[in-house]
């Protein structure tokens, strides 16, 4: 019996256990725990903060949703009443509209435009180094400065780049107020933030265009293609794995984004720049509504989980 | 690339790169001129001298440079915290065999999905009842317990190419699983561990909603500068050094390391093949 469950384990393993045991074969049993002291001994500082950073929280995230805090008042258990008043607030409605408008908006205009970075330094690497790490550059500018950098864009007065720009092409009229206008403000957010998180698409993407072999190219030259056929035919079908992976950060990134809006905009004018990952923060930590905003950060965290599912299947699938 | 690129590819990328930066030329340009010669814009050259008045005031101005000590702290602290607890999680699980060792390892490397406000509610009650608001603790525990969840995947990637052969070999002649870890593995693990340093610390040192929920008598330098850059203060000039003060440390270290940078972002997201 243990005989067979050791050779359907490989001769590696068994040759381990054989080692460990001293000559003498291990029972399925003892061979299970048998690193387990000295495993648990490792792990123990690293389970014991994740534990509390993450498992308790997460948790207690899940069982706060359902009641109702308000400030230091007394809990009540509210059920699903935390849920009802949500999809009944409208502040609600708007950041889910908001999120739904800045998340497909900044991981689209991030990832095309890396895309098309990527692609054109790939035909020129040596010439578009310098371009490749100034657009890389604001990708590593912190957040929240990143927030700041374009209030001097659409700032309303003298000093704003966008209406004097406006202005010296003759466009004055269209001088407006961006920030402060809530049917303007959304979009000055997703510029902000697009154009920080380019970098990272573009380097991904070109790194997986460096990984192409050198013999399709060559082939594909020496059998008369154009530089701009080899573009079309060949680098941008293969960069897609480079592709993928740089929309699923970008998703993420969004989706979870903070600092950029805190800055920016605060959420405003009357609340209509925040996105679910801001609502929870404005609820929770300047109202007090701890349990409410608990319950919209499930709704954040179920949105987060259906766009990382692939991810999740596949990291799960390949843990050995 | 075979062939000559069309002459117009450099061209459109150095156009592209240059329209990219201006936003933040505007901020070095506001920081180094005198506040009256930007107000009607910092691209305008009527008057063009240069000063570095803003750059002495903003520290009597804001409160900078407790920040900058409490954001170096606060982001070395966490940094080590997480180089020296991830090896040996890393090692334990991909060399050691107990049992949930899977289960265990499947929770912990999906829970990079996982944005930070779902931690940030209870911990807050938590902090509340503990007394640790305002203590270091408590954005050190999310820091290090947040990174386990990347960190400890890209090391375990990492170790996949170890060679098994080393690690049975050390076994043979007579080390223990933790001795085999401290002589033979970690040594070896060294490129891995500094990439997560980095990536540890430009998140520690870029952290905004944590630390501005926690900390709110010793601030980091992000929640400083958030407070003052939203406000509609008029002294362009002093927030336009705060914000370059607060983020030169990360872009410098960002754009050094780029490469580790780039290599530990993609392996910690699961896209390694």
């Amino acid at each position: 019996m243990s005989q067979v469950a050791l050779t359907s384990r490989g001769p590696d393993e068994r040759e381990s256990s054989q080692v460990r045991g001293g000559g003498r074969e291990l029972t399925p049993l003892r061979r299970w725990i048998a690193d387990a002291p000295a495993a648990y001994l490792l792990l123990l500082p690293v389970l014991a903060l994740f534990a509390f950073a993450v498992v308790y929280p997460l948790i207690q995230t899940i069982i706060l949703s359902f009641w109702d805090i308000k400030g230091l008042g007394k809990p009540k258990f509210y059920g699903f009443g935390n849920f009802v008043t949500l999809a009944q607030d409208a502040n609600f409605r708007q950041a889910v509209v908001t999120t739904l408008t800045w998340t497909t908006c900044t991981t689209a205009l991030s990832v095309g435009m890396g895309w098309a970075m990527a692609l054109l330094c790939s035909m020129a690497p040596r010439q578009t180094l310098i371009p490749r790490v100034l657009i890389f550059a604001a990708f590593g500018v912190s957040e929240a400065v990143t927030g700041y950098v374009w209030i001097g864009i659409f700032r309303g007065d003298a000093g704003g780049l966008l209406n004097s720009l406006l202005g010296a092409l003759g466009l004055g009229g269209l001088a407006h107020p961006w920030l402060g206008d809530a049917q303007t403000a959304t979009w000055c957010l997703i510029a902000a933030y697009s154009w920080a998180q380019t970098g990272l698409p573009l380097l991904v993407i070109y790194a997986a265009t460096q990984a192409i072999s050198r013999n399709v190219i060559e082939a594909a030259y020496v059998d008369g293609a154009s530089p701009l056929a080899i573009m079309r035919y060949i680098i941008a079908p293969l960069s897609m794995p480079g592709v993928r992976v740089a929309l699923f950060i970008n998703l993420l990134g969004s989706l979870r984004a903070f600092d950029t809006i805190y800055v920016l905009t605060g959420g405003g004018p009357v609340r209509s720049t925040e996105t679910i990952g801001f609502f929870m923060y404005r609820e929770s930590f300047t109202q007090f509504k701890l349990g409410y905003g608990a319950a919209a950060t499930l709704i954040l965290l179920a949105a987060v989980l259906i766009v990382s599912i692939p991810a999740i299947i596949q990291r799960t699938r390949t843990t050995t | 690339m075979m062939g000559k690129a069309p002459r117009w590819v450099p061209i459109v990328t150095w156009i592209f790169a240059v329209v990219w930066i201006v936003p933040l030329l505007g901020v070095v340009m506001t920081s180094i001129r005198p506040p009256q010669d930007t107000v009607l814009g910092w691209w305008r050259l009527d008057h063009v001298q240069f000063t570095l008045d803003a750059w002495f005031k903003v520290w009597d101005k804001y409160k900078l440079g407790e920040g900058f000590w409490m954001s170096t702290k606060l982001a070395v602290i966490a940094t080590l915290g997480t180089m020296i607890l991830t090896p040996a999680a890393a090692y334990a699980f991909q060399f050691l065999r107990f049992p949930f060792r899977r289960t265990l390892l499947i929770i912990i490397i999906n829970a990079f999905v996982l944005p930070q406000q779902v931690v940030v509610i209870p911990l807050f009650t938590l902090w509340r009842q503990m007394g640790l608001i305002n203590n270091v603790l408590s954005v050190l525990i999310p820091y290090v317990g947040l990174s386990f969840a990347w960190s400890i995947f890209l090391v375990k990637n990492f170790l996949e190419d170890f060679p098994r052969e080393l690690v049975e070999a050390s076994k043979i002649d007579g080390c223990g699983p933790i001795t085999t870890f401290f002589y033979v593995v970690l040594p070896n693990t060294l490129s891995s561990i500094t990439a997560v340093g980095i990536l540890q610390f430009l998140f520690c040192w870029n952290a905004l909603l944590i630390p501005l929920l926690f900390l709110r008598t010793e601030a980091p330098l992000p929640v400083i500068f958030a407070q003052i850059a939203g406000t509609y203060d008029a002294n362009w000039d002093l927030r336009a050094v705060a914000a370059i003060l607060t983020t030169s440390v990360p872009l410098v270290i960002f754009l050094i390391f780029q490469r580790q940078f780039a290599g530990g972002a993609l392996t910690s997201s699961g896209s390694k093949e």
